[in-house]
């Protein structure tokens, strides 16, 4: 059993926490307020290869394995950069651009990655639809081959992207009565007849990252667009939940670090009764609890990249546990740093405001705390 | 990074489960249930069974007996033993741990070789002298002296919350001999055999849980030790006992560890067997997600314990903050599950024929013993404040 990083990982952790201290952080704060993805923080993403990490390097990619790539994710989220911008690139690198270098063919891979890799498109997944969100299985999106195109019909929602997708990963089924076997993966280009995306939602928070519905409307995908097998893509989704489960709560963690500095900055320069706030027990054992919250989210998060980069089966119960933690204690934490802060904490000056609103995302998006128990408690009842 | 046990931590683990499971485990009640008198033949019964299969020589040299197996592996097995009968983990932690380790890290060879076979055997057993009336948390007030008389050190004092002091047969006692050059050169710790004139032992406390290890206080009166009982060098003491004391948080940690894993193995059992409105237990999700989160707290304070174990093995600079991280969350983690676990016994976690009515006293220790929960989160604070607000 070992808990370090390797020296690699360290010196790349420092070079990405500076690179976005210093280039990211200052374009989080209009974003969030404004709800307005940034294109330019996007490309300096790209350009620093952030955007690629785990693909192989003829593809544009760094070949990265996945506890480094949670290392990066870790150190953006440190850095203070809002978790709306990070959960675009979750969603793009981890979900859509890797379920699609996963299952894809060589022709495939060639003609998407590299511009996805490097972020001149832009990538998303379609699974979640109004009637299916934790219950996936039971989607209506249809396929139906006809000649050499699928025709797409139905709808997806909560696609983070989606408003600004160029590619994306849509999952729909070729036969109802199938169940999970007839669910089946496409790659579906924003430029296709029929596809179609609404109006970006107005969220709570991670509100930088867009995130609407999708329409296929007799949308027409070249049959050489089908994603690995007819009835498989049940099957790719569950990669992305390992994904989910580290590379996406990894800023997360990130946050926690952040939160945890900067409560204890605040609590040493304001002074209250003549003496600085930290000298009182109550704020520093909320400094303590955070921290206790930063150190097991992080080793929960890092279980599943390890397990991921020892190619394990799926385990359960570490997934749902990560996710249930980082969600439910990440957002309790939040709450604790804002507490510091008092009414500081509660305006828009100070960014610990919007890691609150951002932090109950983790309890909610790619499946809520309480879909986690109902996973573990099954897990215990047949054990 | 590397979360996968190895070989021989996956044997470790598989022996120590069934080793436990059937020699302890079935004894955990009466030793819970027993009178004083019991209590005392009943835990060093418990301590030579533990013996027999190496527990207590994991840390320890092989010269002496040892096995000089890593710490990781030792929370292992520890959480074996707690999970079993905390009470004896307890005992014998004491012996083997709090009064072992400063030996086998301070000890001169002799006084290896004289006490260190004996105690990994559980021929001996050894308690630790630190905790007075006037100072817990607070170590450095400790009021004992000791003033060198000839070439014989006199102590006086008293020691309180001793584990094993009822059926120890040697105690480290922590003293000031130069109150005036403090607690960093001014405390010196002694190692005291049992039946050394001034050496008194009181009755063993009537406690709320770890009722099957015995508890008392320790008495000083004109006790008179040779040189050769200091602990290493004089004026080393104080900081021989938080050294020790970064591996007992970790031994706390695991304990709450081991209770919280036998409340869980119990509720989920029971929530298997016991129907209400024509349904099992566990097809409740007021139920089932109890479990859910005892699962959630368990298996996180694992990795905490394991993280501290390895930060403690390998030296890094942050491994006592780590062990008070790990501490913190795996106790009051299992106060709350030990609480889950009665709720979902009903009525029959209330009762004493129920496993969990004496595992919710236990976990009750996990929160004060080594360092209460308020003195973790005063030193987490103090570790986070002076690395990013100085």
């Amino acid at each position: 059993m070992e808990f370090g990083f390797t020296e690699e990982q360290l010196m790349f952790r420092e070079t990405v926490y500076k690179f976005a201290k210093n280039e990211i952080v200052d374009l989080c704060e209009q974003a969030d307020l404004k709800s307005e993805f940034s294109f330019e923080l996007w490309k300096k993403l790209g350009a620093m290869g952030l955007l690629g990490l785990p693909f192989p390097e003829e593809l544009g990619g760094s070949g990265a394995d996945v506890v480094t790539c949670c290392v990066a994710a870790e150190a953006l989220g440190h850095a203070g950069v809002d978790q709306g911008h990070l959960l675009a690139l979750g969603a793009h690198t981890y979900l859509g651009t890797d379920t699609l270098y996963k299952n894809g063919t060589d022709a495939q891979r060639k003609k998407y990655i590299p511009k996805l890799a490097s972020g001149e498109w832009i990538c998303c997944m379609g699974l979640t639809e109004p009637g299916s969100g934790s219950d996936a299985a039971s989607m209506a999106t249809t396929a139906v081959k006809k000649g050499n195109k699928w025709i797409l019909n139905g709808s997806k929602t909560f696609i983070t992207n989606a408003p600004i997708c160029n590619v994306c990963i849509v999952f729909a089924t070729v036969d109802k009565n199938l169940g999970n076997a007839g669910i089946t993966a496409f790659i579906v280009e924003n430029t296709f007849p029929g596809f179609s995306t609404g109006e970006p939602f107005h969220k709570m928070g991670v509100r930088a990252s867009t995130t609407s519905e999708v329409f296929f409307d007799n949308c027409e995908v070249p049959e050489e667009n089908l994603l690995g097998e007819v009835g498989k893509g049940f099957s790719y989704t569950h990669e992305t939940l390992s994904w989910d489960r580290s590379a996406l709560l990894a800023p997360f963690v990130g946050g926690l670090k952040y939160m945890m500095e900067e409560a204890a900055k605040y609590a040493t320069e304001r002074v209250q009764f003549g003496k600085p706030i930290k000298s009182f027990q109550a704020i520093q054992h909320k400094l303590a609890d955070i921290k206790v919250t930063m150190e097991a989210a992080k080793l929960l998060v890092y279980q599943v990249a390890h397990d991921k980069d020892t190619n394990k089966p799926l385990n359960h119960r570490h997934l749902s546990t990560a996710k249930a933690f980082v969600g439910d204690m990440g957002l309790q934490a939040a709450s604790e740093a804002i507490q510091v802060f008092g009414g500081y904490g509660y305006i828009h000056d100070y960014p610990i405001e919007r890691m609150l609103r951002d932090a109950k995302l983790a309890q909610i998006g790619g499946g809520t705390s309480e879909i986690q128990r109902f996973i573990i408690s099954r897990l215990l009842s047949f054990g | 990074m590397n979360y996968d046990y190895n070989e021989e931590q996956w044997m470790i683990a598989g022996n120590f489960k069934n080793f436990c499971q059937k020699e302890l485990e079935p004894r955990a009640h009466q030793l819970d249930t027993a009178s004083k008198e019991e209590v005392d033949v009943l835990i060093k019964e418990n301590i030579k069974k533990l013996a027999s299969i190496g527990y207590l020589g994991m840390l320890h040299e092989e010269k002496y007996g040892g096995s000089n197996n890593d710490l990781v592996s030792h929370v292992i097995a520890s959480e074996q033993v707690a999970k079993a009968c905390a009470s004896s983990f307890l005992s014998a932690g004491a012996s083997c741990g709090l009064f072992g380790m400063p030996l086998k890290l301070f000890g001169s060879e002799e006084q290896k070789q004289k006490y260190l076979p004996g105690i990994i055997k559980g021929d001996i057993i050894g308690a630790f002298g630190l905790t007075e009336p006037e100072a817990g948390s607070d170590a450095v007030s400790i009021k004992t002296t000791a003033v060198k008389k000839g070439d014989k050190w006199v102590l006086n004092g008293s020691k309180t919350f001793i584990t094993n002091a009822t059926i120890c047969d040697v105690a480290l006692i922590f003293a000031y001999n130069d109150k005036a050059a403090g607690p960093g050169g001014g405390v010196t710790c002694f190692i005291v055999d049992k039946g050394t004139k001034g050496f008194n032992v009181g009755k063993a406390f009537d406690k709320m849980g770890f009722r099957g290890s015995p508890t008392a206080e320790i008495f000083l009166e004109d006790c008179e030790v040779p040189e050769s009982a200091v602990l290493g060098e004089v004026g080393k003491g104080f900081i021989q006992a938080m050294k020790t004391l970064e591996y007992g948080r970790i031994g706390m940690a695991t304990v709450s560890l081991g209770i919280a894993s036998a409340c869980l193995d119990y509720a989920n059992a029971y929530s298997k067997e016991r129907k209400v409105f024509g349904k099992f237990l566990n097809r409740f999700q007021e139920i089932s997600f109890k479990l859910a989160d005892m699962v959630i707290l368990i298996d996180t304070a694992r990795l905490l314990i394991f993280q501290a174990a390895w930060a403690k093995e390998t030296e890094q600079a942050d491994a006592q903050i780590l062990a008070s991280c790990a501490k913190l969350f795996a106790s009051e983690s299992a106060v709350k599950i030990s609480n889950m676990a009665v709720q979902i016994f009903g009525g029959y976690g209330y009762i004493k024929e129920f496993p969990v009515e004496r595992l919710y006293r236990d976990a009750k220790l996990g929160d004060i013993g080594e360092g209460t929960s308020e003195i973790q989160r005063v030193l987490i604070a103090r570790d986070v404040l002076s690395k990013f607000a100085s």
